[in-house]
């Protein structure tokens, strides 16, 4: 493809919308920061796959025009290491939300990163399951309101970028629907990276997340990452260390990929060694 | 001639091979673990993917991947592993995604007897899916047919778009017995048919047909979605696109019944009984047939190669001259009901057995004189 100016319509299938994600909703930032990501490295589209599982997040594989793969709830990283492992020079993109990566999809994602698999892993973390209604998350963390935690939550929230290193994932990064621009960045590494990469965006919810826990509506959600959140290493963090970091926390290059390695096996076998 | 010692579940394995499988994932269980083993001596020599999962349901998604990236793929569990995969069976059956599941079956329910053999999956395979769509089930009955079965599975599943099971049972898969891959006669491979036109109707097929198929990564976008989705592959709620598709996911599958029955009989003149079974039982069944035959008691034998789609037009028409019906089974009676289904106007007698062990010649010989 040529480089045009950016049209987001370019890249898009026009009949899916209006989208269906509430007025104020932090997704369709992430959707815009993704096809400019994917406009500025002038990729083909026939060379993307966006495999996605179920939840407000994974209708964005609908809304694109890509090759695409709305599965079931958790399982998208699984279709897409088969679809990966199959064609290895597609560049396969796994966009997910709280539920679908971290919850029922938790073991897929820490797998795949073990496996440090060429896909790239977009966490949609709004804290909160938007389309069934407002439940708590992995991702929620403890005194939150929603619509199974009455009382407020008592778990645990997983942090997405300690988990993701631990795991072994060989890009990791972090950004927020307020860092727009950034994130286009952070994406355009990630889906170049080669190597299971991970990039975690948080997105707001103002509908159930926000009003339930009375933290304003969109504008003000966005405000509160821009003022809660600083580049990594920022010196404000010696001031106040619980602000959250974005940027590039793992970049590891020469990281053994799993594909190319499956591809060593084959060719050891078809020698006859193995 | 080239005589092997193989057992069944190796035999699946070649099978697989000879119909151009490229891609196999799985998790290890017992007793279809040797099917995963095999591949792996396969499948790399020849360039292919094989591969362990996190686990049953990661598996799964990884041939159903493969699958829709144009690989044929063959994966193999039992029945705990069918559990997990039935979501995707789910999956595959509605957005019509061709793949070969051997089910090694075991004593259920449940962890049950790993090591133990027993036909206890028989009605899970074929309602083991959300909207209770018709599935194709065939049952092998020793190696030979392993490998036979396993290459009409993976024709099937090509034609008719769908996952295709082979239900095995510990009993075949992991007794080794000789076999002559090389004279047994196969099948022509049928080839995936690719579409061919300008605008990409993914799911717009002819009636009681599947539609033509075109892998994700080629030059024309493909789109695929578990959810409800009309011919054009877009979500929908229109009560009309929803029924017609409904209605041609089951009529692809029943309005087939005659091309998807394989069947193997032993007729003799004289008989008034008949002997309906499957899988391992059916060797019994023969060697206590053959045995009363010498006795001067002829008994006839129809041995069910497909279960799902049930061959009504073959039992009726097969047990039409017989005044005794006697079916046999490995469970307690997953299938007979099929088989009075059928044959409304006879009496069906019936044995069953879940205790860990095969049912012996000897026990079908007391069944069918105690008539």
């Amino acid at each position: 493809m040529t480089k045009n100016a950016y049209d987001f319509k370019d890249y898009i299938r026009p009949r899916f919308f209006p989208h269906i994600w509430c007025a104020g909703c932090g997704h369709g930032i992430v959707l815009g920061s993704l096809l400019r990501a994917v406009h500025e490295l002038e990729l083909d589209k026939n060379e993307i796959v966006m495999t996605s599982g179920i939840g407000c997040s994974s209708r964005i594989s609908g809304y694109v025009d890509f090759h695409s793969l709305h599965s079931i709830h958790g399982r998208a990283m699984t279709f897409a290491t088969g679809v990966k492992l199959s064609k290895p020079k597609l560049k396969v993109m796994v966009p997910m939300g709280d539920g679908d990566a971290l919850a029922i999809g938790g073991n897929h994602f820490i797998h795949a990163a073990r496996r440090n698999i060429d896909l790239t892993a977009i966490v949609m973390n709004n804290k909160i399951y938007g389309m069934t209604g407002g439940q708590f998350s992995p991702l929620s963390g403890q005194g939150i309101k929603a619509t199974t935690a009455p009382y407020l939550t008592i778990d645990n929230e997983f942090d997405v970028v300690e988990l993701a290193k631990s795991a072994g994932a060989s890009f990791v990064a972090r950004s927020t629907t307020f860092h727009a621009v950034e994130a286009t960045k952070l994406l355009k590494k990630a889906i170049m990276h080669k190597g299971f990469s991970v990039v975690e965006i948080l997105s707001q919810c103002p509908t159930y997340y926000g009003r339930r826990n009375k933290l304003g509506d969109a504008v003000q959600m966005m405000e509160w990452y821009k003022t809660n959140t600083v580049k990594i290493g920022s010196k404000k963090l010696e001031k106040n260390p619980s602000l959250i970091q974005r940027g590039i926390f793992v970049e590891k290059k020469d990281a053994p990929e799993y594909c190319e390695e499956y591809n060593k096996i084959i060719t050891a076998a078809m020698k006859g060694r193995g | 001639m080239t005589v092997s010692f193989m057992e069944g579940n190796e035999a699946i394995a070649r099978g697989a091979i000879a119909a151009g499988c490229s891609f196999f994932a799985g998790y290890p269980i017992t007793p279809a673990t040797t099917i995963f083993a095999s591949m792996l001596k396969l499948l790399p020599p020849k360039g292919g993917i094989c591969v362990q999962g996190e686990d049953e349901i990661a598996s799964m998604g990884y041939c159903m991947g493969a699958a829709m990236a144009g690989r044929k793929v063959l994966t193999a569990t039992s029945g705990p592993g069918i559990s997990l995969y039935s979501e995707q069976i789910s999956f595959a059956i509605g957005s019509e995604i061709p793949m070969v599941i051997a089910d090694v079956q075991r004593l259920g329910p449940s962890t049950g007897s790993a090591t133990r053999g027993a036909d206890s999956d028989i009605q899970f395979l074929r309602w083991g899916n959300t909207g209770g769509v018709p599935v194709i089930v065939l049952s092998p009955k020793d190696a030979e047919d392993c490998y036979l079965l396993t290459v009409h599975a993976f024709n099937y599943a090509e034609k008719y778009r769908c996952p295709v099971f082979v239900a095995s049972n510990k009993e075949i898969g992991m007794t080794r017995e000789s076999v002559d891959l090389d004279a047994i006669a196969l099948p022509d491979l049928i080839k995936r048919t690719p579409y061919k036109g300008d605008n990409f109707i993914p799911f717009e097929a002819p009636e009681n047909s599947a539609p033509p198929f075109l892998p994700i990564g080629c030059d024309t976008l493909v789109r695929q979605t578990s959810s409800t989705h009309g011919p054009d592959g877009y979500i929908t709620i229109d009560p009309d696109t929803i029924a017609q598709v409904q209605q041609r996911l089951k009529d692809k599958i029943l309005a087939n019944e005659e091309e998807l029955t394989l069947y193997e009989e032993k007729i003799r003149p004289d008989a008034d009984t008949l002997v309906i079974c499957y899988g391992v039982t059916s060797r019994a069944a023969n060697q206590a047939c053959d045995i009363l035959a010498e006795q001067g008691k002829p008994v006839s034998t129809l041995t069910l190669k497909t279960l799902w789609p049930v061959p009504e037009k073959l039992i009726k028409e097969k047990a039409k001259d017989y005044k005794n019906i006697i079916m046999l089974e490995m469970n307690l009676g997953q299938y007979v009901g099929e088989i009075k289904k059928a044959l409304p106007q006879k009496e069906v007698r019936f044995y069953g057995q879940m205790n860990r062990v095969l049912i012996t010649p000897k026990t079908i010989m007391e069944v069918i004189e105690n008539e």
